[in-house]
């Protein structure tokens, strides 16, 4: 049932990446529990913004659990208390009259805070670059049914490959580690036989630039798992941690 | 050989160290709980296997030579990790909350590894390094626990030993990528009962020796 | 003006000719060149790379923080290929067939025949960069018939086809970036196109975390900024999906086409409250088994379960007993409007229809539908927190894609020498309306396999001195872009962005929706024209221009909805026929369809701009059938 409710928020407030930085008081009234999340605040910084304040940034884009844009830490969690829902997809309904919700960015030394609830995570892009594809060229492909992939790798595959690259994992990882991301690519490409020439040159790359990039390192806690709003798991961890091994022990990777 | 250092100071290596570490000490464990269950066969007993250990001198030395190489590795990579993982998030968070990944042993694992570090130190000094021309092995702990600020420091420590097993045990199999669906409930019950062993295992001997008195 | 560059000879053999008498550019020439490509969804993200791949010098720009996220992203049906893989019937020449019939004959023939070629090498190219697609358990790729058609040719990947397809693509933008061959500038939005002697020589781009504005000069410039659906406020499109870069471009001279044709979605999630930020997009497969109905009686209140089965209008199986609930996405959608404008939708705003699986879980049990639905069933469980294994799903239509876009060639070069549209962002092989599965293949087909050619032969044959971005013409777009900027901050009125976009999507919605009428269309625009001067006299946009102000983002692209919008009405109104997703109320059958008139309106419109206070000149270009014949679309 629609019903509406009152709400404090405790937002995070930050002009720029220098800035310090602090917490501010907003109040969210009459909000609809049929609102997702962001569309509450969207209903915040209209009224902002006609009190002649500035709205909080945040960022969104396809508001439907894909894009990954959106995220903020919301009383603790990562988008929020649902499991595997993004901050866009969390509704309002999950929350009670009078509730009062911290609201901060992703925090990780590798993630700098642009303003308020946004963060610069460039990073994941940049591990990306280090080898989390496939080197083929446009053109001269091979047809497509030419290598027969079993149902259930390519289900794995499939699987690890549903990251939307959000950042939640480093975000509710305690050591801010990126992990999970990284695995995740690691293990969609090498599942696949298109991805195995370059398996063991990938898992050495990917894995020394999360070390550059300031993200921590894995001590198994997973909270990236049990906040992941597409539920990647955690094998994929040990799969890349199996995969490196390969390429630092018995591959001609240097 | 530039490989193997960059291997291992990666972050999945510093991993791979602490879990073939870790994973020995677990070894080691289970030896010293075996060897210290001669002492419910009484004085003799007990001390026969203390001299019998002695007799294998060199391949002790040996032993304790790569435990205490092991422990340096383990105690050296935990605090690099620990210092590492805490700034990998200089801002931290206003609220914590989990979501239900962590447990107890895994949210502890530094400190608690602190603590064992001291206890192994003072372990050592209270029944490794003392002059036993006088007494046997056996009487010294007799006496020890005749204290019963020694029987509880033991029982704590061992409680806390567990804890960390508990998370470490299980983790060291992920770390080391033996990680499969069909098998992983069992290593994660298998740490639990490694932990409940090692608990209940040490942790009884300082009972019994102060009931035996 | 408009010259389609089509080349000569049958219709199969065209595209083969085409490429060989395109010129080539020498491969030690290609680092020379410098190609600015807006956009990094899957048109592109897929020219980038394979630009880059090619030895061309690559900017790329994208406003979202990372190029991954573009709306691509959100496609989540499949992708078509005339691959024959089930050994169905299928061919390139349906699938050409198909889809210029989807699009009521208002596309042109060689280009779509192209597309039904070229889809082929897309799944062969996405398989190669890892695109984990469905899989039979014999190892082979899977297949289902999506959007009505008789075959099964459209691949997936789960319900989360375009977000595979988009990393594969950024995958391989991603090595071209490792590499150093793209340059990709992330949150940044262009303003301007810049024109140096007639021809499209850069852009002006806005830093979105700095606020600063930017030059950057290039030998040609690829726009692939995906559709304009917002518009319509609300629409099944991303927050920042805009109609800014393609409209500049129009106002610099480019033509713009069809802009009056809009896809409108039949099964989305209803609209709830005003607050409503999005519309979310159900996949068109749960007409496969859901069952289309709305109560017989107008204001009928009851709860869906309490209304007996003689009581219950299943008014598509009604109405086109052959086709029943998968009648193509326009039909589907006019028929639900209808129904609600006769007082029988359901639901707390009487604007929705059920869409119910009560049947299909009675016939197959409830494990079979929900193998093949689970996920959009909790999808939609978790937006409207209804169980639609025991409540029916309510649904609703939506804005969902636009046909109409900057008018291209057969090489994809707009009437701008220099300026290549691709995706969403062009007209489009899509003619009047957009068959399921057919806009992944658009967008990959333009950029891994046409743009890398011709581009080349326009670089190739083309003079282009050495240009600075600091040149006069790349100030004077950045000052005009810069002195709009600082005008909407310095109104500082009485009404925020959103309140103006939310009016002027309603307007649209009303006017210039599923359904139109001469004086609605009319209507609406003088409603637009004074929306627009009240806007420029009392929007707030609140904050500085000199770092990250989303509501100044936003209001840029308001600013260019508002006027955007109003094209959109005169192409409706000049269009006397009703086509695809153009449906005006005066064109239509006996029977309520769509009545085209293929004697005078077989063309494509496009439009000129000519000064912001003269109506847009209108060129058309003729559409010449010679493969296909018309035929009156029918699903009884
Ligand atoms: C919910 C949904 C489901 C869909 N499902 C299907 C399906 O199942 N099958 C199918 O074939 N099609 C589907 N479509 C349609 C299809 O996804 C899109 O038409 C297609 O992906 C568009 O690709 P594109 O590359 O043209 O644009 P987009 O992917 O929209 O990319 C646009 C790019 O341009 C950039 N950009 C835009 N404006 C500017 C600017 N001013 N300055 C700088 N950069 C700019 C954006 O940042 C982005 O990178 C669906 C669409 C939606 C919305
Ligand atoms: C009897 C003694 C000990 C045993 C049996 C033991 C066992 C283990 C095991 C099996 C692990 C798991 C490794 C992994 O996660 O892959 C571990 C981790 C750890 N140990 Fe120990 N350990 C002991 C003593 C210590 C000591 C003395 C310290 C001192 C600092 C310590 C600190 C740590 C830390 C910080 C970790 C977590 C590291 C990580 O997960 O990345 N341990 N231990
Ligand atoms: S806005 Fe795209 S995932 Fe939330």
């Amino acid at each position: 049932m629609t019903k509406t409710i009152n709400i404090t928020l405790k937002i995070w407030r930050q002009k720029t990446a220098q800035d310090k930085g602090g917490f501010e008081t907003c109040h969210a009234s009459g909000i609809s529990t049929d609102m997702s999340f962001l569309e509450m605040l969207d209903v915040v910084n209209e009224q902002l913004t006609l009190d002649g304040k500035e709205p909080v940034s945040f960022d969104s884009d396809c508001r439907e659990g894909i894009c990954g844009q959106c995220g903020a830490v919301v009383n603790g969690r990562p988008h929020g208390p649902e499991k595997a829902t993004t901050l866009c997809q969390l509704h309002m309904r999950h929350f009670k009259d009078g509730d009062v919700l911290a609201i901060e960015p992703f925090r990780a030394k590798a993630f700098k805070v642009v303003r308020d609830l946004i963060v610069d995570r460039s990073p994941l892009d940049k591990l990306i670059q280090a080898g989390g594809y496939v080197s083929t060229n446009t053109g001269g492909a091979p047809d497509a049914n030419s290598v027969p992939i079993p149902k259930d790798i390519a289900d794995k595959a499939m699987d690890a490959a549903a990251c939307i690259g959000c950042g939640a994992c480093v975000a509710a990882c305690p050591n801010a580690a990126a992990m999970l991301f990284v695995s995740a690519k690691i293990s969609h490409l090498a599942l696949l036989p298109q991805g195995k020439p370059e398996a063991a040159k990938r898992a050495m790359s990917m894995v020394c630039t999360m070390d550059e990039l300031g993200f921590g390192n894995c001590t198994n806690e997973r909270e990236c798992e049990a906040e992941c709003p597409k539920e990647i798991s955690i094998v994929n961890i040990a799969r890349m941690n199996r995969e490196f091994f390969k390429s630092a022990f018995f591959s001609a990777v240097m | 050989m530039n490989w193997l250092v960059k291997t291992l100071g990666s972050s999945i290596g510093k991993k791979l160290l602490m879990a073939l570490t870790g994973l020995s000490f677990c070894g080691f464990l289970a030896g010293h709980l075996a060897g210290n269950l001669f002492i419910y066969g009484g004085r003799d007993a007990f001390n026969a296997y203390a001299e019998h250990l002695q007799s294998l001198r060199p391949l002790l030395t040996l032993a304790e030579a790569g435990l205490v190489l092991f422990a340096l590795i383990h105690v050296m990579t935990g605090l690099l990790l620990f210092y590492q993982n805490w700034t990998a998030r200089p801002d931290r968070y206003a609220v914590n909350k989990t979501a239900g990944g962590r447990t107890i042993g895994s949210a502890t694992m530094p400190y608690t590894g602190v603590i064992l570090l001291l206890f192994i130190i003072f372990h050592l000094f209270h029944f490794t390094f003392v002059d036993k021309t006088n007494q046997t092995i056996f009487d010294i702990v007799l006496i020890s626990f005749q204290n019963p600020l020694y029987v509880t420091l033991y029982i704590v420590v061992m409680l806390i030993a567990a804890i960390h097993v508990s998370h470490g045990f299980w983790s060291a199999f992920q770390t080391v990528g033996l990680n499969h669906p069909k098998y992983m409930p069992l290593i994660q019950g298998l740490s639990l009962a490694f932990s409940i062993v090692v608990a209940a295992g040490f942790g009884f001997i300082p009972v019994y020796m102060s009931l035996m008195a | 003006m408009l010259e389609s560059r089509t080349p000569g000879g049958p219709l199969a053999d065209k595209w083969d000719r085409h490429q060989f008498e395109l010129k080539l550019v020498n491969p030690a020439n290609k680092r020379k060149f410098e190609i600015i490509v807006v956009g990094s969804g899957l048109g592109g993200g897929a020219a980038a790379a394979s630009l880059a791949e090619l030895g061309y010098n690559v900017k790329c720009f994208c406003i979202q923080d990372s190029p991954r996220r573009a709306h691509s992203i959100a496609a989540q049906g499949g992708i078509n290929a005339a691959k024959n893989y089930q050994n169905d019937g299928d061919s390139i020449w349906r699938l050409f067939y198909d889809t210029i019939k989807g699009g009521d004959f208002r596309a042109r023939e060689s280009n779509v025949y192209r597309l039904a070629q070229l889809s082929v090498n897309i799944i062969d190219q996405c398989v190669a960069q890892g695109v984990p697609f469905a899989r039979e358990y014999g190892g082979l790729l899977a297949n289902r018939s999506f959007g009505g058609a008789q075959v099964s040719r459209t691949f997936y990947a789960r319900g989360q086809t375009g977000q595979q397809l988009l990393l594969g693509a950024y995958s391989a933008l991603s090595r071209q970036i490792a590499i150093g061959k793209v340059t990709m500038f992330p949150r940044r939005e262009m303003l301007d196109l810049v024109m140096v002697n007639g021809q499209a020589r850069g852009i002006v781009a806005r830093n979105l975390i700095t606020g600063e504005m930017e030059n950057h000069a290039a030998d040609a410039v690829v726009l692939a900024t995906g559709g304009y659906g917002n518009v319509f406020f609300l629409s099944t499109n991303a927050m920042s999906s805009n109609v800014t870069a393609t409209y500049r471009a129009y106002k610099k001279g480019a033509l713009f086409g069809n802009p009056c044709f809009t896809q409108i979605h039949p099964t989305c999630i209803p609209v709830h409250g005003s607050y409503q930020s999005k519309l979310t997009l159900m996949s068109e497969s749960l007409r496969n088994d859901g069952r289309v109905w709305v109560p017989k009686t107008p204001g009928d209140t009851r709860a869906p379960d309490q209304i007996p089965e003689s009581e219950r209008d299943y008014y598509l199986e009604n109405k086109y007993p052959s086709f029943g609930n998968l009648v193509p996405r326009d039909v589907a959608s006019r028929n639900a409007k209808e129904q609600c404008d006769l007082g029988k939708g359901v639901g707390e705003t009487g604007l929705a229809v059920y869409l119910d699986f009560r049947d299909a879980i009675k016939r197959d049990g409830k494990d079979v539908i929900g193998q093949k639905y689970g996920n959009l069933f909790q999808m939609y469980e978790k937006i409207t927190a209804q169980n639609p294994y025991e409540i029916p799903m309510m649904i609703y239509p939506a804005v969902h894609y636009t046909m109409g876009g900057l008018w291209v060639d057969y090489n994809l070069m707009s009437n701008i020498p220099g300026l290549f549209v691709l995706g969403e962002a062009n007209f489009s092989d899509h003619g009047a309306n957009r068959l399921g599965a057919s806009a992944l293949m658009q967008g990959l087909a333009d950029g891994y396999f046409i743009i890398p050619y011709t581009i080349g032969g326009y670089l190739a044959g083309t003079s282009l001195p050495k240009i600075s971005s600091s040149a006069p013409e790349f100030q004077a777009a950045r000052k005009e872009a810069g002195s709009r900027i600082h005008k909407m901050m310095a109104i500082n009125g009485n009404r925020t962005v959103d309140d103006f976009h939310k009016q002027l999507g309603k307007i649209m919605w009303d006017y210039c929706g599923m359904s139109r009428n001469d004086e609605g269309l009319s209507k609406a625009r003088i409603m637009i024209q004074e929306l627009r001067s009240e806007f420029w006299k009392n929007v707030r946009v609140p904050g500085t221009d000199g770092d990250l102000n989303q509501s100044l983002e936003r209001a840029g692209r308001v600013a260019d909805f508002l006027e955007f919008s109003e094209l959109m009405i005169i192409d409706a109104l000049t269009r006397r026929e009703s086509c695809g997703g153009h449906f005006n109320e005066a064109f239509q059958t006996d029977e309520n369809e769509a009545r085209r008139d293929d004697e005078n309106f077989c063309h494509v419109s496009t439009w000129e701009y000519a000064g912001d206070a003269q109506e847009p000149v209108f060129h058309k270009e003729p559409l010449e059938f010679e493969n296909v014949h018309l035929t009156q679309r029918s699903y009884k």
